[in-house]
């Protein structure tokens, strides 16, 4: 089961694979069939199947049947879940900058 | 993917005197954790395969965090004295490492400019256990009763 705060850790646990990153990449333009993205890779289906389930439970990717193909698309939303966390790790960064900033003033006075 | 973040900041200093700030343990308890927390443990082993070890520890002012600890243990990959310090980190919350554990690798540069110099922070996320928004949502409250006090000092 997922819980919704875990959605983070599903974004970059997702991000953490080259051929996810790859796929996320290939898929950044236009749907693209599973079929079509399999042809991508030297691996197996049910390897390509996993990738998938992966990235669409940290929502990256969405699936839909177009007759009889299933196509896979980029859903823009998960990513920008990772961004927002860059952004808490930016601001942490910029923090701790200014502290050092202070510090360092603070020591050229005594 | 981007799972980077570059930041660039000058200080008035040397890159000697900010180096000392980065790699001497006393002086990276003065002002490595935010406001309301304190470093109870630091530890520098300044060489390349060497540990940085640095635990902060939320204090009163941070409520339902108080007594939490966020451990940081890293190994130094590349130590070029006064230019260049580069480690492979993990960080955690205490008690819950499988869970909160965030992989990453942090590069420090320090370039001399104009007797100034420009520190150059490049962080890359690896990997983020399934808890670690936790750790992250414990620190961002720490930074906002710190924005909160700026705030109210600037006001009064």
């Amino acid at each position: 089961m997922v819980e919704r705060n875990d959605e983070l850790s599903l974004v970059f646990g997702s991000l953490s694979s080259a051929t996810r990153r790859d796929m996320l990449r290939r898929l950044k333009r236009h749907t693209m069939s599973v079929g079509e993205l399999a042809a991508h890779y030297n691996l197996t289906f049910s390897a390509i199947s996993k990738h998938l389930q992966i990235l669409e439970e940290a929502r990256l990717v969405s699936k839909h049947r177009n007759g009889k193909e299933q196509r896979v698309g980029l859903l823009p939303t998960g990513l920008k879940t990772a961004d927002k966390h860059l952004e808490q790790y930016r601001t942490l960064w910029e923090n701790r900058l200014d502290r050092l900033e202070a510090f360092l003033k603070n020591k050229r006075l005594k | 993917m981007e799972k980077q973040i570059t930041i660039e900041r000058v200080y008035g200093a040397s890159p000697e005197r900010i180096w000392k700030a980065w790699t001497t343990p006393e002086e990276l308890k003065a002002w490595w954790g935010p406001q309301n927390v304190s470093i109870p443990e630091c530890e520098v082993d300044l060489r390349v395969g060497g540990t940085f070890y640095i635990v902060m520890e939320a204090g009163e002012a941070m409520g339902e965090y108080k007594g939490t600890k966020w451990p940081m243990k890293a190994e130094f990959t590349t130590v070029e004295p006064h230019s260049k310090l580069e480690y492979t980190a993990l960080a955690w919350t205490d008690g819950l490492k499988d869970e909160t554990t965030i992989d990453q690798t942090t590069s420090i540069m320090f370039t001399e400019e104009d007797g100034k110099t420009k520190v150059t922070i490049i962080a890359t996320i690896l990997k983020v256990g399934p808890k670690a928004g936790m750790a992250v949502q414990g620190m961002e409250y720490g930074f906002n009763q710190q924005l909160d006090k700026l705030t109210q000092y600037l006001s009064s």
